[in-house]
């Protein structure tokens, strides 16, 4: 696109251009009209108009539903969903260079930091850096003194949150080296953006994320310290109760390395071990998404139960590396931006490349004074950020406000720091009165690479949640933006330094005892959806063909299933509730435990805590099938079409599983729950559709299983060529419980179970599990045989449990209360 | 007071008694006594019983040796025991060259001359110490600003002496000066974060040391108030660079009787033993054991 190219006619952008919150600078227009950069984006919102980029807003929201794209806690069971602007902010090569230049810059210094702060502290022992303002920090780890090398690169991974000022200068606002989140929201961001305006990214040549990935992969192999070829990283998480489990589960996938929660880790022999079944394997990096007061429960918060104790004291050994090292917290300091000119100058001896705001620490006398005189005018920011609640804006203050606060660092004035507010630039944001400015901030970020950094090309931005917002905080219900970075603007990166040390040869991940339950869940809770389903179904279709002939045999059948229906799901059949309505709370009701909407829920849910194994397809068929499930037809509407929906969902799932999963361990326990529970449905489903030989509606009854268990047709080729039973009652058992060549029978699925635990080396219960199979050979007594083979399918499922999905015991600490000793005379 | 060269044996057992089984227990200790100018360490050493499987020990960012007991061998019972033999030689402090400083020309002088590192962490508040207005005004009513020094050191620590009631149970980790000064009472661990935190307010770096003190009355004398086996006091850096030892629990500066284990910002840097245990076991007790024994001086 030439810089002459006339600038687009659009009502939409002359709205925006005249729009009277656009700030000074805009990241789409200037004095002259559409900065050069991004014209071939305002050539698609002229093209494309309001309805246009209303549809793709709504594309975007639907498709983040569809992969599940959440952020924060989840409340209730329901986590918000990302938030996402259609229109990408493209950056200028030039800018992005210089910005990325600053940001290396800024990097080796803060490494530089970190060494010095837990080895020497020549920084604070010549004031460059006033001690105060460190030592006062929480994040100074006093536990992690001289636990690295500081000869080493320690700082493997940096964010750094930036914003444009009114001149158009980057400043650097705030840096977060603590547990960086994000880079998976970016890649995620990207994927969606990319898609809904599939045009304009075809045509734009941009400098793709996935390479940073690549990198990091390389660096926290890198990171290893032990001898090995092929070094063992594990992303160690907080769980899925953790505000940016996606952002984790996704940049798991990306690296190509295990989540991994408190219970999958032991310390042991000074190292850290991943638990697999009985085994341990040596872990050589650990990639920490808990925060440094939370990881070691043996060195700081004694009741951190996502913390794994002895990880330091391994780290100490050099038996693990942490990455970011557990001090590098003390770098998120807002007093350190206040003294980051002369710390550069001791250390680099070179002045800063990228600045912040001015920035003063009331621990000094001078800046004290400065800032207490201009409260009203400052952003002030404790040293010790916890929560975003905890800045303030001097300008939304109330005189008393003021007061208070001057009173406050007045006391603990080293705990305190002034900064200018930032006069951020405004993007245009897509509402459905048109484009809106929203004021602007980047989170970028950073991996060591060779004896510099390599950035994410562009990064996270994120745009405020109202119009009239002056600041951007992730408290707020921001909006994600794609940053877009041309591919020129990376060339330049020498090949040498973005080559990943390659994994040798890729290993099965090992699966630790909450993964192999979860799998296990998982495979049951879809199983129980579908039977469930079928269930209902072949239920429901009896139910509309006789309900109204009571005193035939068909009623008598219909009754017979409902009863079966509760006793096999647990959802009891309320007096006088109808079968259409009972059937359809089976299906729908997602508080009616057991029934189909209840255990898809449960299964989403337990799929988000091993997100790193799901593939990405799997996120939209769950997605489909819980709207599916939470549409509320018309009582006297067909229940029909929505359960072949449902099964739809539930075999586009199963298609995934078994077309798309590499036949490892995970798969087999993901596998073994399915067969188990299709086993023990079926057994239950028999068992409780047992009719007494002569009863008129028997043969009916036994048509209604055979459908429920997608049998049917094979029992009337059968009766038809004469290799099978006639009668549908007669054909049950064979066909359900004994037939190999079945898939929907018993011994199929023991057969199969059996294969799934040799997969995972479990040999014995494998063995156990065929040995179940004579048992059910025998044909009368069948209501006790059946209910002897539920104890047996049921022993096995724990005996399972107990031998794969052992959680260690409770931790507790121990800690002697002062002054208890006995008195020594 | 006993001043010149002592010998002793300390025995430190802490004993932790559960109702199931511990699958695994990891164990951080500051148990050893520190080499010092005026304390030898002439042995020490840490044992677990049943064995760990790995035991280390590493100077900690207080100079502290801190030791890492690993144990993944199943038991219901877990003793560590510390056993030292250390020999201390301590001299009263001169008291008249500190008064040759006030307590605001001290603060100042140790804010210019010493290691500003140790200036300020240990003038800042801490975890456990933080100085409100209440120990504020405490303070102040002993560390007058204009007040000789050494004399304001030793005020403050015969003022806690006799403020405080020496009683056990009262107090926890969890109680603040402020209650503190409420209440009137409470053990050694508490009157020398009082002492930590009246010295802070004012603007004197100033440590919790942790360690023992010989509790076997001389002949004669009267036996030691707040006999601890384990005991804390305070500790002031003076404007000579010298750190000056006072234990508010007994009304003196330390002596020969006090063997010094660990110091740190306040008792939650130096807690002697803490563990994380896995375990489903309901109940367990604790039982602590210190004897600090006199030996015969060697030759």
């Amino acid at each position: 696109m030439s810089a002459q190219a006339a600038e687009p006619a659009s009502a939409l952008l002359d709205a925006y251009r005249r729009h009277p919150a656009r700030a000074g600078v805009d990241e789409l227009l200037d004095e002259a009209g559409t900065r050069p950069h991004a014209e071939a984006l305002a050539a698609t919102i002229a093209a494309t108009g309001l309805p246009g980029l209303l549809a793709a807003r709504a594309e975007a929201a639907a498709l983040v539903a569809d992969e599940g794209i959440t952020y924060g806690a989840a409340d209730s069971g329901v986590r918000a969903p990302w938030l996402i602007d259609p229109l990408p902010l493209p950056l200028d090569a030039a800018d992005w260079a210089g910005l990325e230049r600053g940001l290396a810059q800024r990097a080796v210094l803060l490494d530089a930091v970190l060494a010095d702060l837990y080895s020497t502290r020549a920084l604070l022992r010549g004031r460059v850096l006033p001690p105060a303002a460190v030592l006062s920090h929480p994040g100074f780890t006093r536990p992690a003194d001289q636990v690295d090398d500081p000869k080493r690169r320690q700082l493997v991974l940096t964010a750094t949150d930036l914003g444009r000022d009114a001149a158009g200068t980057w400043r650097v606002i705030s840096d977060r080296t603590q547990a960086p989140a994000g880079a998976g929201y970016t890649m995620a961001t990207r994927r969606i953006v990319s898609r809904v305006l599939a045009g304009l990214h075809r045509t734009s040549d941009l400098a793709r994320l996935r390479g940073f990935f690549h990198t990091m992969t390389g660096a926290l192999l890198d990171a290893s310290q032990g001898g090995s070829e092929t070094p063992r990283v594990v992303l160690l998480s907080p769980g899925s109760s953790s505000e940016t489990i996606f952002d984790q589960g996704l940049l798991a996938t990306m690296l190509g390395f295990p989540l991994a929660e408190a219970d999958d880790l032991v310390a042991s022999q000074g190292r850290v071990w991943l638990r697999a079944g009985d085994a341990l394997e040596p872990v050589d990096v650990v990639l920490r998404r808990v925060d440094a007061p939370l990881c070691d429960p043996l060195e700081f918060r004694g009741n951190s139960e996502v913390g794994l104790p002895g990880m330091i004291e391994a780290a100490r050994r050099r038996a693990v590396t942490v990455v970011n090292p557990v001090g590098a917290g003390v770098l998120d300091n807002p007093a350190l931006i206040a003294h980051l000119q002369p710390v550069a100058q001791a250390l680099l001896g070179e002045d800063l490349l990228l600045d912040s705001p001015a920035t003063w620490w009331c621990g000094d006398d001078a800046s004290r004074s400065h800032v207490l005189a201009r409260l009203e005018r400052l952003v002030i920011k404790p040293v010790a950020r916890s929560g975003p609640s905890a800045v303030r804006y001097g300008w939304l203050l109330s005189a008393a406000e003021r007061a208070e606060l001057a009173a406050r660092i007045g006391d603990e004035p080293w705990a305190w720091c002034g900064q200018e507010p930032v006069e951020l630039s405004t993007a245009p944001v897509v509402t459905s009165g048109g484009l809106e400015p929203r004021r602007f901030v980047l989170r970028a970020f950073g991996v060591a690479a060779g004896d510099s950094y390599d950035f994410l090309p562009g990064g996270l931005g994120r745009v405020a949640a109202g119009v009239g917002e002056r600041t951007v905080s992730s408290a707020s219900g921001t909006l994600a933006k794609d940053v877009w970075v041309p591919a020129s603007a990376t060339e330049r990166v020498e090949p040498e330094r973005v080559r990943p040390r390659l994994v040798v040869a890729p290993r099965e991940s090992a699966v630790p005892p909450r993964v192999a339950r979860t799998l296990m869940t998982i495979g049951a809770l879809a199983e129980r959806a579908e039977g469930t389903a079928r269930l209902v179904k072949v239920a429901d279709d009896l139910a509309e063909d006789f309900s109204a002939r009571p005193g035939t045999p068909g009623a008598a059948a219909s009754a017979h299933l409902l009863e079966a229906v509760s006793r096999i799901t647990g959802v009891e059949h309320w007096y006088a509730e109808s079968a259409l309505g009972y059937l359809t709370r089976v299906a729908l009701d997602a508080s009616a435990t057991g029934g189909v909407h209840s255990s898809a829920r449960l299964m989403t849910a337990e799929a988000q805590e091993v997100r790193d194994l799901m593939s990405v397809d799997i996120w939209s068929v769950f997605s489909r099938l819980e709207r599916t499930l939470a549409a509320r037809p018309a009582l006297d509407e067909a229940l029909q079409p929505l359960l072949a929906d449902v099964l739809e969902s539930l075999l586009a799932y199963a298609g995934i599983v078994a077309q798309s999963m590499v036949r490892d361990s995970s798969w087999a326990f993901l596998d073994a729950g399915g067969r188990l529970e299709r086993a023990r449905h079926t057994v239950s489903l028999l068992r409780h559709t047992l009719v007494a030989d002569g009863d008129p509606s028997a043969e009916l009854v036994a048509d209604t299983v055979l459908r429920a268990g997608e049998s049917i047709i094979t029992h009337r080729r059968r009766a038809a060529a004469g290799t099978g039973p006639a009668r549908a009652a007669e054909s049950v058992r064979p066909l359900l419980v004994h037939d190999l060549s079945n898939p929907r029978s018993v011994a199929h699925q023991l057969a199969a179970l059996a294969a799934d635990l040799r997969l995972v080396g479990d040999e014995r219960l494998a063995a156990q599990a065929e040995s179940l199979l004579p048992s059910v050979d025998a044909a009368d007594d069948a209501g006790e045989r059946l209910d002897r083979l539920a104890e047996a399918l049921n022993a096995l499922g724990a005996r399972i449990a107990s031998r794969h999905f052992v959680r260690q015991a409770t931790r507790r600490t121990a800690e002697p209360t002062w002054s208890t000793p006995r008195q020594v005379v | 007071m006993i001043h010149g060269p002592r010998r002793y044996l300390v025995r430190h057992v802490t004993r932790y008694t559960y109702d199931d089984v511990l699958e695994a227990c990891y164990n951080r200790g500051l148990l050893q006594p520190r080499e010092l100018p005026f304390q030898r360490v002439l042995s020490s050493e840490v044992v677990a019983t049943p064995p760990s499987e790995l035991v280390t020990t590493h100077r900690d960012y207080f100079g502290n040796a801190s030791v890492y007991l690993e144990c993944r061998t199943p038991t219901t019972e877990l003793e560590v025991a510390a056993t030292s033999v250390v020999q201390v030689d301590r001299q009263p402090p001169d008291l008249a060259a500190l008064d040759a400083w006030t307590v605001a020309g001290a603060a100042a002088a140790v804010a210019a001359g010493a290691d500003p590192v140790d200036v300020a962490e240990f003038t800042l508040p801490s975890p456990l110490v933080v100085s409100g207005p209440a120990v504020r005004a405490y303070a102040a009513s002993v560390l007058a600003p204009e007040r000789p020094f050494g004399e304001a050191v030793a005020a403050l620590t015969h003022r806690i002496f006799e403020d405080f009631r020496y009683r056990q149970g009262t107090t926890s980790v969890r109680t603040t000066l402020a209650e503190l000064l409420e209440q009137r009472q409470g053990v050694c661990q508490d009157f020398a974060h009082l002492a930590v935190g009246c010295l802070r307010s004012v603007g004197l770096p100033a440590r919790y040391v942790s360690g023992y003190l010989e509790t076997a009355p001389p002949p004669g004398r009267e036996k030691l108030q707040g006999a601890d086996a384990t005991h804390a006091w305070a500790s002031v850096l003076t404007p000579s660079g010298e750190w000056l030892d006072l234990d508010p629990t007994n009304d003196h500066f330390t002596d020969s009787r006090y063997i010094v284990t660990a110091w740190g910002r306040d008792f939650s840097d130096v807690s002697p033993l803490r563990g994380v245990v896995f375990t489903e076991a309901g109940t367990s007790t604790l039982t602590v054991e210190v004897d600090v024994d006199p030996l015969p001086l060697a030759d």
